[in-house]
């Protein structure tokens, strides 16, 4: 008998009973939105934080914090060590910044502000990716880039500090900076406490650059980028290591006990399918590392376990509708038992009669799998539009932009049909065991 | 075609733990030739029903072979006698079993289903066989639209529709009246002649019993005349 005309068959015997057809198909329908809907929270809510992880860092970037020797000692990451990540398969570039330990006064004309300064070493930033927006890189001593945002936070010295700041914190455009930076001198001021009293010096600077829009619309960069040669004069000025300042009685570095080593060393991969590898391979080799990816990772096993339990408990909803399939296909097989008999008598094979209830249940699986999950995907999307509305209204309290509370992917599809199928085989291979076993002279006379 | 050799049936009765066994049929040993009709008679509870029921395979003898087309069919499994039973024989029973859900065409065509032919020839061969039992008209009838000769010839067609060599009939008359009793038993001749095809008749009607080639005679589960060997 041809699979074309055991489903003819399925169909013209499910016809005679619709009802009870319709009754358990909906029941498996039922279990399978249950699971799906269940499941789509875990696949939503990971999307929404991995979405969001992936957001906030650069997908390639290995953060590298530092390196631990032999007896558990931390070290700084020296241009030594730099050299061998560089080296390392896969790896695009190795930045690595030198942070000054205090912000200093910035003042052009009548404006100010403080900056964040660090030193760059702008040959491996700019493999990296680093652009200008304007001018060009440092070549003189005495010349620096600053941040895309740094020009907002120039503001007018003798300006009412309550009076130049919007609602949103930034720096009003009546009091802002507005000539370009670009050629202009900028004065840079450092502080020291020398025998107890606070002295400074102030430096002129020379603005050649200014750097790109940080990429993510809510990243800032007001860095200021100095060159190693003003980090030497302000560490012989402040006679500290990276310019810190020294209180009294603290101890603190001298300026050429760690002059190679750098705070803030970040490797970028050539593409997100090494990180993983690249990551693993410093981390083995004591370096502290963190990526997006380590990140990710850990996302994702915590979401594989609770989505393993969601799916778990929403295979229970299948489970119980598996009664109603075994239940109808009982049914089925003693109601058309005289049928089976005839058609055994008439030399099918067991085999056939098996396949033909087995395609029966399947077929009520499939069903309750397509019909579950048409009415899964309006419910989460309906989930998705209208719970952030009532959390809005019964709390006051506003969602977060883009999150998900319900997501479906095709794998979810995948394996809810997958385990309704399952189940429904399952629970329908008793009954069409059973209809084998019909013996052929009783299901003739009707005694069965 | 058929050969039976010391056939021995015991039915089991009782339940378990207390189970007595009653000897149905005892020593029974025949030969059906091809294109023979052989008729066996015998009364009500002589065990001529078991017989053709464990030439049918749908029972298992408890001793004795069976043999079919030169094939042991005691040593088939049930599987394989279903595939036996659908290649190589065909039934009538008394009470035409027909599937009350399917039309005259579709309980002829299912033989044609099972064994998995394309559809166009299944079409021919259910039209051809429909014609040849005159039922051509009746196609689309449900059994419970037909009279008891009009189910019997849908009966026939379904056993003729695979062009079997063996026909086994159980009491084919048992529901009809005296007329179309004898169309029936006339139709068998009929076939017989034309077609070649063998039939295996279990009948207590001593009027349809003489329409075989010869008659096996079974009382009290022992073939009392007519097991003939060549």
């Amino acid at each position: 008998m041809t699979f074309k005309d055991q489903l003819k068959f399925v169909r013209q015997n499910m016809k005679k009973n619709k009802m009870r057809i319709f009754m358990t198909v909906l029941a498996t329908a039922m279990g399978c939105t249950f699971l799906i809907v269940l499941a789509s929270v875990g696949f939503g809510l990971q999307e929404t934080l991995v979405k969001d992880q992936l957001e906030q860092s650069l997908v390639t970037e290995i953060q590298i914090h530092g390196y631990e020797d032999k007896d558990g000692n931390y070290h700084e990451i020296t241009d030594e060590e730099i050299e061998y990540i560089e080296s390392i398969e896969g790896i695009k570039a190795v930045t690595r910044r030198i942070q000054l330990y205090q912000t200093p006064d910035y003042k052009i004309d009548n404006y100010q502000s403080n900056a964040n300064t660090v030193v760059a070493h702008f040959p491996s930033e700019l493999k990296a990716g680093l652009k200008l927006a304007e001018g060009n890189l440092p070549e003189a001593e005495n010349e620096i880039v600053v941040g895309y945002n740094f020009e907002e936070y120039l503001t007018e010295k003798d300006a009412d500090p309550e009076e130049i700041y919007d609602e949103q914190g930034t720096v009003k455009e009546a009091f802002r900076y507005s000539d370009s930076l670009i050629g202009k001198n900028i004065d840079m001021t450092v502080y020291q406490y020398i025998d107890g009293e606070e002295q400074s010096q102030t430096t002129s600077l020379k603005v050649v650059g200014i750097l790109e829009k940080p990429t993510r619309e809510w990243a800032t960069d007001s860095n200021v980028y100095i060159t190693e040669g003003t980090l030497s004069e302000i560490e012989e000025f402040t006679g500290t290591l990276r310019g810190s300042i020294q209180q009294d009685g603290e101890q603190v570095s001298e300026p050429d006990s760690d002059s190679d080593t750098y705070n803030t060393v970040n490797a970028y991969a050539n593409n997100l399918e090494v990180v993983d590898s690249i990551s693993t391979q410093l981390k083995d080799e004591n370096y502290l590392t963190y990526s997006v990816a380590d990140e990710v990772k850990q996302i994702n096993m915590l979401f594989t376990i609770a989505k393993a339990g969601l799916i778990f408990i929403g295979t229970i909803a299948i489970l119980i509708a598996s009664i109603g399939i075994y239940n109808t296909m009982t049914m089925a097989v003693t109601e058309r038992a005289p049928d089976i008999g005839i058609m055994k008598a008439i030399g099918a094979n067991p085999k056939t009669i098996k396949q033909i209830f087995l395609l029966e249940s399947s077929y009520i699986g499939f069903m309750g799998a397509i019909i579950g999950t048409i009415v899964a995907y309006i419910i989460s999307f309906a989930v998705n539009i209208g719970l952030p509305l009532i959390i809005e209204m019964a709390f006051q309290e506003e969602v977060p932009e883009g999150l998900k509370f319900s997501s479906i992917p095709l794998s979810l599809v995948a394996i809810s049909t997958g385990i309704c199928l399952l189940v429904t085989i399952v629970s329908g291979s008793r009954p069409a065991k059973r209809a084998t076993k019909i013996d052929v002279l009783k299901a003739m006379r009707r005694e069965i | 075609m058929i050969t039976v050799k010391h056939l021995y049936h015991d039915f089991e009765l009782g339940k378990k733990g207390n189970k007595t066994t009653l000897p149905v049929l005892k020593d029974i040993s025949f030969q059906v030739n091809k294109g023979e009709i052989v008729t066996i008679a015998g009364r009500s509870g002589s065990g001529k029903s078991t017989l053709l029921n464990l030439v049918s395979g749908f029972i298992k003898p408890t001793q004795g072979e069976i043999w079919i087309n030169n094939t042991r069919v005691t040593d088939l499994n049930e599987a394989t006698f279903a595939d036996f039973r659908l290649e190589h024989v065909g039934f009538i029973f008394q009470n035409f079993q027909l599937i009350p859900s399917m039309t005259a065409y579709q309980n002829i065509e299912l033989p044609l289903i099972l064994k998995g032919t394309d559809e166009p020839t299944r079409k021919q061969r259910t039209i051809e066989t429909l014609t040849k039992v005159g039922l051509i008209d009746h196609q689309d009838h449900y059994p419970s639209e037909l009279s008891g000769g009009q189910q019997q010839r849908v009966s026939i067609a379904r056993a003729l529709v695979l062009n079997p060599p063996l026909i086994l009939a159980d009491e084919p008359t048992g529901s009809l009246d005296s007329e179309t009793e004898a169309e029936l038993l006339n139709f068998i001749k009929q076939l017989n002649k034309e077609m070649d095809i063998t039939f295996l008749i279990i009948t207590h009607d001593e009027e349809v019993a003489s329409i075989g080639n010869h008659t096996i005679h079974i009382k009290d589960g022992k073939l009392i005349a007519g097991g003939v060997f060549q």
